[in-house]
């Protein structure tokens, strides 16, 4: 995990220590759970944003950093669960919230278009917090897990300095702690400001 | 200027995603869980016959030696009771006298009550101010930060199924299954929600049918 942390602190020195232009990116995110993450919430969040700053190295290529969070939310019905020789009924909340921290690097294809594609890579770690309502105990998961988030978006100038960005991302964390690994997508889209 | 936009607009998404953070249940009932344990080695199936007191006991948890057990009220019992047996008769056991040489298993109900006091400091909505009405939005806040106090009770009936003849290492019946259910109070006496908890306690236990 340090390894993670110094990683994303090595990524925000390295950009800002060379000032060139930059993009920020202020983004709602809907949610779908993949697999494991899936299991254990089958709603769709809509819940979620994310906040991208990348340095932009060359005109196609910004290097940075990503945080956002995401929260997925099912309310169960009354149903019946069995662990080994006990059975337990009744109605469950479940809550799984999580921060992906990433370092990131895009590859913008027509930086100089009114609408430019791009695919980017994210790298570190997410944090993910997991709880499961019962009664009056709640039942509480967490762990850091090493993530990795591909992305495919578009980003259209609206105005000078001011565009809009439309993107999905595909967010996998790695089996951590008591927690299976967390997968999910999100389809995102917000606003970008180019001083 | 563009980062005083860029800071405000990140600001009041995160208000906006906090402010719709989901909500958990509305209602008491919705609280109401059942849990049953069974000895997966005991055989239910060649039983018959059980017995069961009248009373239910209260565990208080202060009794001394010599003090008289305290009861749950005789009529809120028979409710309680007679729906168990109906369920024990659903099953095919039959209700012989307690102490009696017929007797393959002993029912035994007991019932406590929790009550939980939570607090904290709201230190958001003390900084905030419009969550105060009179306060008006943006107007004068509070000069200490408000503690909200909340409490709930808890209350739990266990039904416990022994058999006499099987017993621990310490000479006491083992325990064969064990139905739970636990709800927080409300004011009055719910007769349907009780009897709900008690049916599943049962109907998830398919495996106490005799055969």
């Amino acid at each position: 995990m340090k390894k993670i942390f110094f990683l994303l602190v090595f990524t925000v020195i390295a950009i800002s220590a060379f000032p060139q232009r930059n993009l920020t990116a202020l983004q709602y995110s809907i949610g779908f759970g993949i697999g494991d993450m899936q299991d254990f919430i089958g709603k769709t969040s809509f819940r979620g944003f994310t906040f991208d700053y990348r340095n932009l190295a060359t005109a196609n290529v910004g290097v940075g950093v990503e945080f956002g969070w995401n929260t997925f939310y099912e309310e169960m019905a009354d149903d019946v669960y069995e662990y080994r020789n006990i059975t337990y009924s009744g109605k469950q909340w479940r809550y799984s919230n999580h921060f992906p921290m990433l370092a990131a690097a895009d590859y913008y294809f027509k930086p100089d278009a009114s609408l430019s594609g791009f695919a980017g890579l994210g790298i570190g770690t997410m944090y993910t917090l997991q709880n499961t309502d019962m009664a009056t105990y709640t039942f509480e998961k967490d762990a850091w897990h090493f993530a990795l988030r591909p992305e495919v978006g578009v980003l259209i100038k609206a105005a000078p300095g001011v565009g809009l960005t439309l993107a999905a991302k595909y967010y996998y964390g790695f089996k951590a702690g008591d927690l299976p690994a967390q997968a999910f997508m999100t389809i995102s889209f917000g606003f970008v400001f180019v001083p | 200027m563009k980062r005083k936009i860029l800071i405000i607009v990140g600001f009041f998404s995160a208000l906006l995603l906090a402010g719709c953070y989901p909500d958990g249940p509305d209602y008491a009932e919705e609280l109401d869980v059942v849990l049953t344990y069974h000895n997966d080695i005991y055989e239910f199936g060649t039983k018959t016959t059980y017995s069961m007191p009248d009373k239910i006991v209260k565990i208080t948890g202060n009794l001394q030696e010599g003090d008289e057990p305290v009861f749950v009220p005789d009529a809120t019992a028979a409710l309680i009771l007679s729906r168990i047996v109906q369920n024990m008769d659903a099953l095919g056991y039959d209700r012989v006298n307690l102490g009696s040489e017929d007797t393959d298993l002993l029912l035994l109900p007991a019932s406590w009550e929790t009550t939980t006091i939570s607090y904290w400091y709201d230190y958001w909505g003390w900084w905030y101010g419009g969550y105060y009405p009179g306060w008006g939005w943006g107007g004068y806040y509070p000069y200490y930060p408000p503690v909200n106090v909340t409490s709930y009770t808890t209350g739990t009936l266990m039904m416990n199924l022994l058999d006499k003849t099987e017993l621990g290492t310490n000479g006491n019946p083992v325990l064969q299954w064990a139905g739970a259910i636990n709800g927080v109070l409300t004011n009055t006496y719910d007769a349907n929600r009780v009897n709900t908890a008690i049916d599943k306690a049962f109907n998830q236990s398919p495996y106490l049918k005799t055969n």
